[in-house]
């Protein structure tokens, strides 16, 4: 089975360290693993923002970038919703964007769900984890029990959040459009976290976001993306 | 109403600074509403009433014509008069007729969005009508001149001790008077109203176009009241409002119920055929007046046009974790939220209402909330789309996208743009874009290395 | 062209080439055979106070209810026995009102009460007694509209005592309407 990783350009950027457990994970579980180096970003800012005619050209240059890929699969759930969901809305009656749709995945469904895996191994034992669920992975790809099975089946404690399923308030350029609304939902995320070690969630957007404000509120919680902690499941 | 949707990022902004109580308030209350409607849905199978409902509307809408027609014979057959307003002027011109020829001095009126939109009190107002508005919430927002800033709740940005001050300086009762007793107080204020009116305004919830029946939903009975003592009792209904046979009732009021608040069923319905019959207690003329004001301009958009299925629950405004920050007020136009996001462009211009339909985070709560539906996010998207088609971004963005885009284009281009996001300093407090995000979150710190350079490395040492 | 014609047109141009949507039925849903249980657990669970009597229970009962009251107001379709030993009052007066219900229904915890009974009985007084026969008790608000052969010129459905959160996000009974809703279904 040959798996393609598309990072996605904020993991590139900003949590590179995520990748690296992703591949590492991958290829200790079976798969081969390969990085189509023309790849960059998938084009979701531009399309959220509404400009959709900046977004085509970059999602048709992923759907060729990815063309060969058994499967694609993302450290990132905002990301794979924009593959599987809205390429065959910005580029209607494209074949390829059905097809690569068919065979994208973000990274916990693709362990979960083509993988069959359960257990990554006893990695996380006793570890007390806040699980932030990003908007996209939960209520557009529909991954809610995926990462926390896997986290749980190598030890992990979850701690109960209240506000765990709410957006945290990144929202790609509406964290610059509306700061100050966006920081009024960080803050109510933090508000409520529970004790942990360490925070996670799929998404690196809402990550860098979450850090950002738990840093500046003076909340010393480290903040790891689930690929890390996948992968730390695995290798202890 | 005049809209003041544009001034939302600032707005936003401002409540943020200056209220924060507004924040908490609303917070509590829309998670309150939220928890209730998620137990409330749980309790029957939702999936198939949500889908029933959307294709009944779909139905309605699709066939508005025949049903507009079909409902405006029965009203008549009923003995209700008929009216049609596509502007709020229309409106007014019917309510200065009325209040002419009943020597009208006192109105009560049941809460009604719709009424917002026509702008019905500051109307009556200049006629010398005496306007009650008779729904607890919406009768203190009078008492404050301010607009509503929920759909079903329109004082929840209230604090009770804002309530307190309020009602000690209007009424002499004592800063910690409990709500009983400050209810006890409005409740007598209204009560008098309700029996001296002579005019009862409401809007709709539904109107059944088999029957002519209205449908209002409450759980005060100021509704109730407002059309069962007033001599004169006039409904302003959208055209989007028609709901085909009775029976669809036995769904739509219990949804709507479950969707707003959590309940069952609300706990008063009208069902309202038309004036007093002989020997009967209650109005002697019954108006309905049908509204456009932007709904038939709505039903020609091959997208937008979904929007029409809304119900005013304000079920999507409870769950969005945007709506919950600041209430309705930033928003500048009678809907607010989610749900005044994808139906404010629409009803008034995209670009009064440009900044609405960037006020989410796309995380879709909302679309699981809908009662029937409604495909908010992607509405969402598709206003943002028109805007930047019709040139209405600001300048900073559509230079930064075109940068992005140029950058995301090239592969060569995005290393070098790797390489300078790590060897040149970033002007972190300089840009405003930067500063934009640094200043609640810190500087941005990239990883040492970008992942593809992680990659080349991983793969030399992996002998290749 | 007036602003009626202008609205049509406007509505069948929108509609020009729209696909027709198709109407669906409500299917009943599954209820019990004995619907008096679940309505009287629900009318509790609003807020009410439901009772299952017979007619000379109830009427024991609304005698309670008067008892130090300086009258009643009763519903046009009270019946006779109901009233006796009562005094009328206007609704704007009395501190109790009594009703006489076209139907309940048990799903919601409702009862239908009918304009031609007379409104202002059920919406003034501040205590609220409806009266309602057993066989007139529905297991769904669908199998109740289903049935209903004629409407009134306004039928009310009273499913607890008037409520608001509106203070502070604290429940206040008896904010217009009653804040008291006692129920008899008479056996």
């Amino acid at each position: 089975m040959r798996v393609a990783l598309f990072i996605t350009c904020l993991a590139d950027q900003f949590f590179a360290e995520a990748g690296v457990a992703a591949v590492r994970l991958l290829r200790a579980l079976g798969v081969e693993v390969d990085f189509p180096e023309g790849q960059t970003c998938c084009g979701q800012p531009a399309f959220n923002a509404g400009y959709w005619e900046g977004a085509r050209p970059l999602a048709r240059r992923t759907l060729e970038v990815f063309r060969e890929a058994d499967y694609v699969v993302l450290p990132s759930g905002s990301c794979a919703s924009m593959v599987k969901n809205h390429y065959p809305e910005l580029l209607p009656g494209s074949q390829k964007a059905l097809d690569l749709a068919e065979r994208t995945y973000e990274l916990s469904a693709f362990l979960v769900g083509v993988l069959g895996v359960e257990k990554l191994g006893e990695g996380l034992k006793g570890k007390r984890i806040a699980y932030h669920h990003g908007c996209h992975a939960l209520r557009e790809l529909g991954v809610r029990e995926e990462p926390l099975l896997l986290l749980k089946g190598a030890g992990a404690e979850l701690v109960p959040w209240e506000a765990a399923e709410e957006c945290c308030g990144f929202g790609g350029l509406f964290s610059v459009k509306l700061p100050e609304v966006s920081l009024a939902m960080a803050d109510r995320k933090v508000a409520t976290l529970p004790q942990a070690e360490v925070l996670t969630s799929t998404d690196a957007g809402c990550l860098l976001h979450l850090a950002g404000r738990l840093s500046k509120k003076g909340v010393g919680l480290k903040v790891a993306p689930l690929a890390t902690l996948l992968w730390e499941a695995y290798a202890g | 109403m005049r809209a003041k949707a544009k001034l939302y990022p600032k707005e936003a902004a401002r409540l943020l600074r200056e209220k924060p109580g507004v924040r908490e308030a609303v917070t509590g209350a829309t998670l309150h509403f939220d928890r209730n409607r998620l137990k409330a849905y749980a309790e029957v199978p939702i999936a198939e009433w949500r889908e029933r409902a959307k294709a009944v509307k779909d139905h309605a809408l699709s066939h508005l014509d025949q049903y507009l027609e079909l409902a405006e014979k029965r009203l008549k057959e009923n003995g209700v008069q008929v009216h049609y307003a596509e502007e709020p002027e229309d409106a007014h011109r019917l309510l200065r007729e009325i209040v002419e020829r009943r020597g009208v001095k006192r109105a009560v009126k049941a809460k009604s969005m719709l009424t917002e939109e026509l702008g019905v009190n500051p109307l009556l107002a200049s006629l010398g009508v005496e306007v009650y508005e008779t729904d607890l919430g919406e009768y203190l927002i009078q008492l404050l001149g301010e607009p509503p800033s929920h759909i079903v709740g329109p004082a929840i940005h209230l604090s009770l001790k804002e309530i307190q001050t309020l009602f000690h300086e209007r009424f002499g009762t004592p800063l910690d008077a409990s709500p009983e007793a400050l209810a006890q107080v409005a409740r007598k204020v209204l009560r008098e109203a309700f029996l001296t009116a002579e005019l009862g305004i409401s809007g709709a919830n539904f109107l059944v176009a088999e029957t002519g029946t209205l449908a209002l939903m409450e759980n005060e009975g100021n509704i109730r009241l407002s059309t069962s003592l007033p001599k004169v009792h006039v409904a302003f209904v959208g055209i989007e409002k028609l709901l085909p046979r009775f029976q669809d009732l036995a769904l739509f009021l219990p949804l709507t119920a479950r969707a707003a608040t959590g309940q069952r069923l609300s706990t008063f319905v009208s069902l309202i055929q038309g004036p007093a019959r002989k020997g009967e207690e209650g109005p002697e003329e019954v108006h309905v007046v049908l509204v456009d004001h932007g709904r038939t301009a709505l039903l020609a958009d091959p997208e937008a046009w979904e929007t029409l299925r809304c119900l005013r629950c304000g079920a999507c405004l409870n769950a969005c974790p945007v709506y919950r920050q600041t209430g309705g007020h930033p928003y500048g136009y009678v809907y607010s939220g989610p749900i005044g996001a994808v139906l404010d462009p629409g009803l008034l211009s995209l670009e009064e209402a440009y900044p609405l339909p960037y006020a989410s985070t796309l995380c879709g709560a909302c679309l699981e909330a809908c009662p029937v539906k409604i495909p908010i996010p992607k509405l969402l998207l598709t206003w943002r789309h028109r805007a930047v088609a019709e040139g209405l971004s600001p300048a900073w963005e559509r230079a930064m996208l075109a940068a992005y885009r140029r950058v995301m284009e090239s592969p060569a281009l995005y290393r070098l743009f790797s390489k300078a996001l790590r060897g040149l300093p970033l002007p972190q407090d300089l840009l405003p874009l930067l500063r934009a995000w640094t200043e609640g979150r810190g500087p941005l710190k990239p990883s040492p290395k970008p992942f593809h350079q992680l990659w080349r490395e991983m793969e030399e040492g992996h002998g290749r | 062209m007036d602003a009626r014609t202008r609205i049509l047109n406007r509505v069948r141009r929108a509609l020009e080439g729209r696909p027709k949507a198709l109407l669906p039925e409500h299917p009943h849903s599954p209820f019990p055979e004995d619907p008096i249980p679940l309505l009287l657990a629900r009318l509790a669970e609003n807020g009410a106070e439901p009772h299952l009597l017979s007619p000379e229970g109830a009427q024991a009962l609304l005698r309670e209810l008067a008892q130090g009251l300086p009258g009643v107001a009763f519903g046009q379709g009270v019946p006779t026995p109901f009233r006796e030993g009562l005094n009328p009052l206007p609704p704007e007066e009395a501190p109790l009102g009594v009703s006489w219900a076209l139907f309940a229904v048990a799903e919601t915890g409702t009862l239908a009460l009918s304009s031609a009974d007379g409104r202002r009985a059920q919406l003034l007084p501040p205590t609220h007694l409806v009266l309602v026969e057993r066989e007139r008790v529905y297991p769904t608000l669908l199998q109740a509209f289903q049935d209903l052969k004629e409407l009134p010129s306004a039928l009310g459905l009273h499913s607890g005592p008037s409520k608001s959160a509106d203070i502070g996000q604290v429940m206040v009974k008896g904010v217009h309407g009653p804040g008291r809703l006692i129920v008899a279904v008479l056996t």
